[in-house]
């Protein structure tokens, strides 16, 4: 008897869940229906072009895996730690791209956590006005601020010019057509991308627990470091996917500052375009988009996908 | 080709506009090379009446390198074809191949006449339209340059060019251009996109200017080997040698001498050494499948009318492929194109077909070098 009545509650209970989750599903399917739209633009004018132009790297212009071989041919080995790694221009060119990016990134992040830390403590009237000399740059031509920076860095550039007249430098020093240039361009360049998301999340936090922590006797530095910079944490996620996956794609920059051996992937890309080697051209940008996916999917992983593009949830 | 650079339409078209946007920023930079077109005001020859059978209506889309040579284009051709034909003329721009092959292979083509250099035009065989010459003036026009699917249209020369005030003596040549002791201070040099220099390379190696073809790739890449650690910049796009050379970036360049002329008449201490340079040309095509057929054939015969060809290379000092044209021209501009009869024969023209079979292996090689 009691094991009847048992079954009885049981089965009432499922049929509730059941019905509940009828009700939800109907109600998730409402959501779909409104990102339609969006999702059937995407793939029609986005998703189909990019899937059209990527798939060459399969058949263009035999149907194979042909455009991936002088990705795997070695044509030098490099000693790395001791190990002999098979090495060729294309692999190098990844590497040097993945390391502009890093390098980028993370400077960024050093330079523009404190801009982004004093906007966010700021009245709001006076962010407005500082936030104008965050946006100007971010609205100039990425080419008229690649150019100023070839005035700047120059031989006869107002650096070298400053250094020879101040009798600091009998020689001008070399700063164009370098790595450094590189880096220089580029981080002027990515630092919005890394100040906003960054202020976005700060703003975001109560700064009512700073207050609470340092009533209850945290000096300031345990204040930031065990509350606000944790809390800080999804901007700083999400500042770095942004920088770090732009950064991958650069092009004008790198060709303008840089010298003989930054050399970055779109560059590459570009070249085996004009050249007519779509087949290849698409293997190459398949790569690059993999390592970009893969480098989100690392990112997502790690900090949660809530942690990246969430707000700060206090 | 001559003005193909980094995104090609995108930098090439901008160029001049970021150009004068560093001018307001900084000090010289780029403000002589952008001033230089202004220098030379120039009485343009007029065009006398055109044959009837070049008018007709409609429009007609050109599609342009952009900068400099646009600006020639369109007082030269553009806008007295406009208004002598009754024609309407659409400037496009960037008439990269890549392009071209992506519109004839999805059949939505929208340019009718492209310029591009002879290679690319090689290099996309099978997407042109035929080039028909009975409109054109053809006892004047060199038979050489009227290919089947092609007309070259403007001749430009690949030259050492070089600060005045860096060396006592100027360099007679690509030896010079190699030898670093000589000639100290860095090089620029052309980069993949627009094929590397491999003639220069031989040539200083001692192979002679007129036994370049078929090129020793192994002698060239051996003889690059020597000057690459001298080389601060492989360019991209022809007006960086240019501003170099004003910045005083670097005292050497293998530059296009239409990028020189203008800055070194605008004052900068800068020259060209014609010796061993490489002749090279741009050419009118007409896409297959082109909307205005008729039309394009019609402009593409209009512009090598001896005026017009007058008109351009008295704008921009590139040569000229109507050999009437020469008669408009005063003699000391004629002096300063690549044509002119004192300076063709320092120059040699380059083997369009060695490069159309060598590019890419020459390029994959040369991506493989440059990191090395």
């Amino acid at each position: 008897m009691a094991a009847l009545t048992h079954d009885l509650q049981g089965a009432d209970r499922e049929g509730q869940v059941a019905r509940f989750q009828h009700l939800r599903r109907r109600e998730q399917w409402r959501y779909v229906l409104l990102l339609l739209p969006a999702v059937v633009f995407l793939i029609a004018f986005y998703g189909y072009p990019v899937a059209a132009m990527l798939t060459r790297a399969f058949y263009d212009p035999v149907p194979g895996l042909q455009n991936f071989e002088p990705l795997v041919t070695a044509r030098s080995t490099v000693e790395f730690l001791g190990l002999s790694i098979p090495m060729n221009a294309y692999i190098r060119v990844f590497w040097i791209t993945l390391q502009i990016a890093a390098v980028v990134t993370i400077v960024s992040l050093l330079l523009g956590y404190p801009v982004a830390y004093a906007l966010s403590s700021v009245s709001a009237s006076r962010a407005n006005l500082l936030m104008i000399f965050v946006l100007i740059p971010f609205w100039t031509s990425i080419l008229v601020r690649s150019y100023a920076w070839m005035v700047l860095l120059g031989k006869e550039g107002i650096i070298n010019e400053a250094l020879l007249a101040a009798g600091l430098r009998t020689e001008p020093l070399v700063l164009l057509n370098t790595r450094l240039a590189v880096y220089l361009g580029m981080i002027h360049i990515m630092l919005p991308f890394m100040i906003l998301p960054l202020y976005a999340v700060m703003r975001g936090i109560d700064r009512n627990l700073l207050r609470a922590a340092g009533n209850l006797g945290a000096p300031p530095s345990a204040v930031f470091r065990r509350i606000f910079l944790p809390l800080s944490l999804p901007g700083v996620a999400a500042g770095c996917l942004l920088v770090f996956i732009l950064s991958l794609g650069f092009y004008i920059t790198p060709a303008l500052l840089g010298g003989q051996k930054d050399v970055m992937v779109s560059m590459l890309i570009q070249q085996q375009i004009s050249l007519l080697k779509w087949g290849f051209g698409a293997a190459l940008a398949l790569v690059l988009l993999i390592l970009a996916l893969g480098i989100y999917a690392l990112f997502t992983r790690v900090l949660g996908v809530e942690r990246v593009f969430g707000s700060a949830r206090t | 080709m001559i003005q193909r650079g980094l995104t090609r339409r995108e930098l090439v078209r901008r160029y001049g506009a970021a150009a004068a946007g560093v001018a307001l920023l900084g000090p010289r930079a780029l403000s002589s090379v952008a001033s230089a077109q202004e220098a030379t005001p120039v009485a343009l020859p007029e065009i006398p009446a055109i044959p009837a059978a070049l008018k007709g209506s409609g429009n007609v889309v050109v599609a342009s390198w952009g900068g400099a040579v646009l600006d020639a284009q369109l007082k030269a051709y553009i806008e007295p074809f406009q208004e002598m034909t009754g024609i309407t003329v659409t400037v496009a721009d960037g008439p990269d191949p890549s392009k071209v092959k992506a519109m004839v292979d999805t059949g939505n083509v929208e340019w009718d006449v492209v310029q591009l250099g002879r290679g690319d035009v090689l290099a996309l065989d099978g997407y042109w339209e035929e080039m028909d010459y009975s409109l054109f003036d053809t006892a004047n026009l060199d038979a050489a340059l009227m290919r089947p699917d092609s007309f070259a249209m403007v001749l430009f020369a690949e030259i050492l060019a070089y600060r005045t005030d860096a060396f006592p003596n100027a360099p007679e040549g690509w030896k010079d251009f190699w030898d670093v002791e000589a000639f100290p201070g860095s090089r620029t040099m052309p980069a993949a996109a627009q094929l590397p220099f491999l003639e220069g390379a031989v040539i200083a190696d001692g192979v002679p200017m007129d036994e370049v073809y078929p090129i020793d790739i192994d002698r060239a890449f051996a003889s690059f080997d020597r000057i690459k650690p001298h080389v601060v910049k492989w360019w991209e796009a022809g007006a960086q040698p240019a501003q170099m050379l004003t910045d005083n970036e670097v005292p050497l360049a293998v530059a296009f001498n239409g990028r020189i002329t203008p800055v070194k008449e605008a004052g900068a201490p800068v020259d060209i050494q014609w010796n061993e340079g490489l002749l090279a040309e741009d050419d009118w095509a007409i896409v297959k499948g082109a909307p205005n057929r008729e039309n394009a054939l019609k402009f593409c015969a209009f512009c090598t009318l001896p005026a017009p060809q007058a008109r351009f290379s008295m704008l921009i000092p590139y040569g000229f492929v109507n050999s009437k044209a020469a008669e408009l021209i005063p003699a000391d501009q004629l002096a300063r194109l690549p044509t002119a009869p004192e300076l063709r024969p320092k120059l040699f023209l380059r083997d369009e077909q060695w490069w159309a079979e060598n590019r890419e292996s020459v390029i994959e090689r040369w991506n493989e070098w440059i990191l090395e």
